[in-house]
């Protein structure tokens, strides 16, 4: 058994936290008043991979032979994702190869393929409908069938059945039927204007955005009868979606972005900082990506657990980072006694936001407040105010050094609220490496939030994170966070009509990202769109 | 020769029928006189320098002296290294803003989006480069509409791009030399070997029959999708047709060079372990970039320059350079504002002065294959002074002929109060022929209009 795997005790407790709510669960089929926009989203090339390695049944790597993706909102999966000449390009050359290695003889291709001459259209056919229909995440018409089998006879011609197959795929592959996911909705538009998508275009949508894959033959089926309408039934097949392994890279993704992580890898630090960093960098990735899957497979993606949950499991390459033996693989160790207690206190946030050779309050504060709290702040230059960077100073701690920030009226504004929360987590170097001074100077770790409406005197990054995973204001933003990925989109009306609608629900639903994402396929707000 | 292309009457009519048609249309309006005027300007290069600018040891000194000790722009007057000298190919320009992206809060390191698209965050607009290549179809006839390239870091991000979409999306780059001669001469390679000739053979009749499923394909989603999916659309167009161009093969008249040698850059990522290959990258990216023009394989390129951190090129520059030159640059400017530490603009002006270098290989480059006069060359900065992160006066460098647009061998200084840059991609794109007056999106539509005075 797979530990990581979302566990049938966390999604027991999600539905249960749905069948305890006082309002019974409810058929909702009304067009919402405020709707995400009907379009085309390109996949992201880790959706691309993900569905490439389902139609083939092979580890394809598609996505690292691709150009990386453009970003909106934070998140990879954006309706700004297109199809330029150089990732077409590169997938037609990258489609050639991953079909070197098709392999006929793999359980899920019909036993006719691995005799199969090259003639044989009947089993051809067979092949052809089970791979457009995992490509373009619906059945295929019979006229796209036709066209298929016309790139088979094509592939196959001198050759043999698998160059047929191969060329299928590619085409397949390269087809904007696949490339894009389509929300375009379908009959008469609702009072408001709005249309339902499509049967498809539901079981489409709920795969991708809970599992990061294509729809399994279960999804596709139960699409084809109309009962994704339902939003019970569309909750049912998440509950059951999140149960697949490969839905745990999905979250981790969705955790990364969310937070700005995905740049670790490119990070370096200055070796007077760290020398150690650039070895221990995979590790940092690692030991984020475990946490993530503990907490979501185990606790629904608690938000309380990801801020404060009280322990971390720790790669035992960063043991040493960390100042404590080598625990067991997989094993949770408690980190509170050092100044750790979740996912902010980990080397991978602590690293990031950080400058390459100091701390970097201002980043830190920064990554907070707008990821975490859902705030907007505006760029100095905005304001008419040049940014001047404190000079380096060997006689003062970071904190000193940025005190012009409390006396300089022009940046106070922002700063107050900016550097009260970075200070909290001055114990903590460029590389994320736990200290107790800085020039010969004790750390002072003291600063404030504003949360909940209350203004609060924290003493470390600790009470920070116990505050965080106890507000109601982060539970918002982790709603509203949750919409931007769904839309792929900053969409301000319908992350506020979401987050109002969520406020009444059970603290498994609203405070857990699973729950959240139950939710939003369960809501009007996923099935239903405005025309652009 | 080149063979040129003989499209399927199907395919074609499918692509125009897909949007292509008001591409074309485009491509030779009668309201623009992109061939009916004088446009001698034929190639366009976009460049992207880091860290801002020294402005200290860039004005050049009386009689365009560009030599004096610590000039930055001292690379464009070395005979010794480049051949010949480019003093008279440039221009030192001041007193640009990047101004649309001013008013939309898309400045210091997003400047760059600002930089060839004269438009902020929300702009729709293409980039001036893929305006050219696309919209006015410069692109159109080459194998490639354009050559995209970076050094160290390949994401189509804000703050790491200048070529955008249009739409608004930014293009990602290629930032391996091994990966720019495969797209850019990849497909002119012959291999001798008659089984080999064979494989070539059926491949291009695959993928022209792949190219006629997919277009079909993509007719049939436009149709229904809505009308603010168009730019999207459009783009897929776009790559559909340099694909094309691709897989039905042409030849080129010019040598095509040899395939890099990957062990020269075992690692090519920023952070990644790439920096002490830079030079190499950064070499042999200029390098097969002028030789795609030279072949015409394309007539657009940019491309996005990295920084010197953890190269230890320069012994006299410490490791961070983003860190300890840029955020350490201590000037006045010329509003006589901020601090004065003549060590760090020393610094700055020696990073400066590397990025000049490579810019000087370009145009030596330019120079060998006969295409200086022809070409249009922008190089510009996302921000003046780097540690106030300030997109105000950020010193541009204008070099090539600009087919006679462009008078080099001076130093033009609009002034202290800030004129929008989108007059400088005014006047590119007039440099190319298009009669429009206007170039950019912002919310205030007074800032788009206007030229520069460049000859």
């Amino acid at each position: 058994m797979i530990r990581i795997r979302v566990t049938s005790c966390a999604l027991l407790a999600l539905a249960i936290s749905c069948a305890g709510n006082a309002e019974p669960p409810t058929e909702q089929s009304g067009a919402p008043e405020q709707s995400l926009a009907t379009g085309l989203r390109r996949l992201s090339t880790a959706e691309l991979e993900a569905s490439a390695t389902t139609l083939l049944g092979i580890n394809t790597g598609l996505a690292a032979a691709l150009p990386p993706d453009a970003r909106q909102s934070d998140y990879s999966r954006n309706v700004a994702q297109s199809v330029d000449s150089l990732l077409l390009g590169q997938l037609f050359d990258a489609s050639r190869s991953v079909t070197n290695a098709l392999d006929l003889s793999l359980p899920q291709f019909p036993s006719c393929a691995r005799t199969a001459v090259a003639t044989d259209s009947t089993c051809a056919e067979a092949i052809v409908k089970l791979l457009a229909r995992t490509a373009f995440r619906r059945a295929p018409t019979a006229h796209e069938v036709e066209q298929l089998l016309g790139l088979f006879a094509l592939g196959a011609e001198g050759v043999d059945f698998k160059s047929g197959i191969a060329l299928v795929v590619r085409g397949l592959l390269g087809s904007p039927k696949f490339l894009y996911a389509a929300t375009l909705g379908e009959g008469a538009p609702g009072p408001s204007g709005t249309t339902r998508l499509s049967n498809e275009e539901l079981g489409s949508e709920l795969s991708l955005l809970i599992s990061g894959q294509p729809p399994d033959e279960e999804l596709l089926l139960a699409a084809s009868r109309g009962e994704l309408e339902s939003g019970v039934e569309r909750e049912r097949h998440a509950l059951r979606l999140l149960q697949s392994y490969q839905a745990r890279y999905l979250y981790r993704r969705f955790v990364q972005e969310w937070l700005g992580l995905v740049g670790l890898e490119g990070l370096a630090k200055s070796s007077q900082v760290s020398a150690e960093f650039p070895a221990l960098r995979e590790a940092m990735v690692d030991q984020t990506n475990q946490f993530v899957d503990d907490v979501f497979s185990l606790q629904g993606g608690s938000v309380s657990a990801l801020l404060a949950g009280g322990y971390d499991i720790v790669p035992a390459p960063l043991a040493g980072f960390y100042g404590i033996q080598p625990p067991a693989p997989g094993a949770r160790v408690n980190l509170t006694g050092l100044g750790r207690v979740g996912i902010l206190q980990q080397a991978s946030f602590l690293a990031t936001f950080a400058h390459e050779s100091e701390s970097a309050p201002v980043l830190r504060g920064k990554a907070i407040l707008t990821r975490l709290l859902c705030l907007d702040f505006p760029k100095p230059t905005d304001l008419g105010i040049d940014i001047v960077f404190p000079p380096a100073d060997p006689t003062a701690t970071t904190r000193e050094r940025y005190s012009r920030h409390a006396t300089d009226g022009a940046c106070r504004g922002c700063h107050a609220a900016l550097d009260g929360v970075g200070f909290l987590f001055e114990n903590f170097d460029a590389a994320g490496k736990l200290r107790t001074s800085e020039s010969g100077r004790p750390i002072d770790t003291t600063g404030s939030v504003q949360l909940d409406g209350q203004t609060l005197a924290l003493a470390d990054s600790i009470e920070l994170s116990s505050a965080l995973a106890k507000s109601e204001q982060v539970q918002q933003c982790a709603a509203r966070q949750v919409v931007r990925f769904a839309a792929g989109k900053t969409d301000a009306l319908v992350e506020r009509a979401f987050v109002d609608s969520v406020k009444s629900k059970s603290p498994e639903r609203r405070g857990t990202f699973l729950g959240l994402f139950l939710e939003f396929v369960k809501s009007d707000w996923f099935a239903w769109r405005k025309p652009q | 020769m080149i063979r040129r292309s003989s499209l399927p009457i199907s395919r074609r009519a499918a692509l125009t029928a897909l949007g292509a048609g008001a591409t074309l249309t485009a491509l030779f309006p009668a309201s623009r006189s992109v061939h009916a005027a004088p446009a001698p300007a034929k190639y366009f290069v976009g460049v992207y320098m880091p860290h801002g600018m020294a402005r200290e040891f860039w004005v050049p000194k009386p009689g365009f002296d560009i030599s004096y000790a610590g000039s930055s722009l001292a690379p464009f007057d070395d005979e010794a290294t480049y051949g010949r000298s480019f003093r008279d190919q440039i221009v030192a320009l001041e007193g640009l803003d990047l101004t649309a992206g001013l008013r939309s809060s898309t400045v210091g390191h997003d400047g760059s989006r600002v930089i060839l698209t004269g438009s902020g965050t929300n702009g729709q607009n293409a980039s001036i480069d893929q305006f050219l290549a696309i919209e006015q179809g410069l692109g159109k006839v080459t194998p490639l509409s354009s050559l995209v390239l970076g050094v160290g870091e390949a994401r189509p991000a804000l703050q790491w791009c200048i070529s955008y979409a249009k739409g608004g999306t930014a293009l990602p780059k290629i930032i391996n030399p091994l990966a720019t001669f495969n797209q850019a001469f990849g497909q002119f390679l012959v291999d001798p070997d008659p089984a080999a000739a064979a494989r070539a053979a059926r491949e291009q009749r695959l993928g022209k029959s792949l190219l006629d499923y997919w277009t079909n394909d993509l007719a049939e989603l436009s149709a229904r999708a809505p009308q603010a999916e168009r730019d999207k659309l459009d783009q897929h167009t776009t790559a559909l047709r340099d694909l094309e161009k691709r897989v039905i093969g042409q030849t080129v008249t010019c040598k095509v060079p040899s395939r890099p040698d990957s062990t020269q850059f075992p690692s090519v990522g920023s952070y990644q372990g790439g920096e002490p290959y830079f030079e190499a990258i950064t070499n042999l990216q200029i390098d097969l970039m002028v030789q795609a023009l030279a072949c015409d394989v394309t007539r657009v390129s940019t491309l996005f320059l990295s920084d010197l951190s953890r190269t230890h090129f320069d012994p006299q520059l410490p490791e961070d350079v983003h860190t300890d030159v840029a955020h350490r640059y201590a000037s006045p400017g010329r509003n006589g504002m901020g601090g004065s530490d003549a060590a760090s603009q020393v610094r700055l002006a020696r990073q400066n002065h590397y990025t000049y270098s490579k810019i000087a290989r370009i145009l030596q480059r330019l120079s060998e294959a006969g295409l200086l006069e022809q070409t249009v060359l922008v190089a510009m900065s996302d921000m003046r002074d780097p540690a106030k992160h300030s997109s105000r006066q950020v010193p541009t460098l204008l070099a090539g002929g600009w087919g006679g647009a462009l008078r080099g061998g001076r130093h033009i200084d609009l002034g202290p109060d800030g004129t929008p840059s989108n007059r400088l991609l005014v006047s590119v794109q007039q440099a190319f022929g298009v009669e429009s007056n206007s170039y950019g999106q912002s919310q205030d539509p007074s800032i788009l209009s206007g030229t520069l005075t460049l000859t």
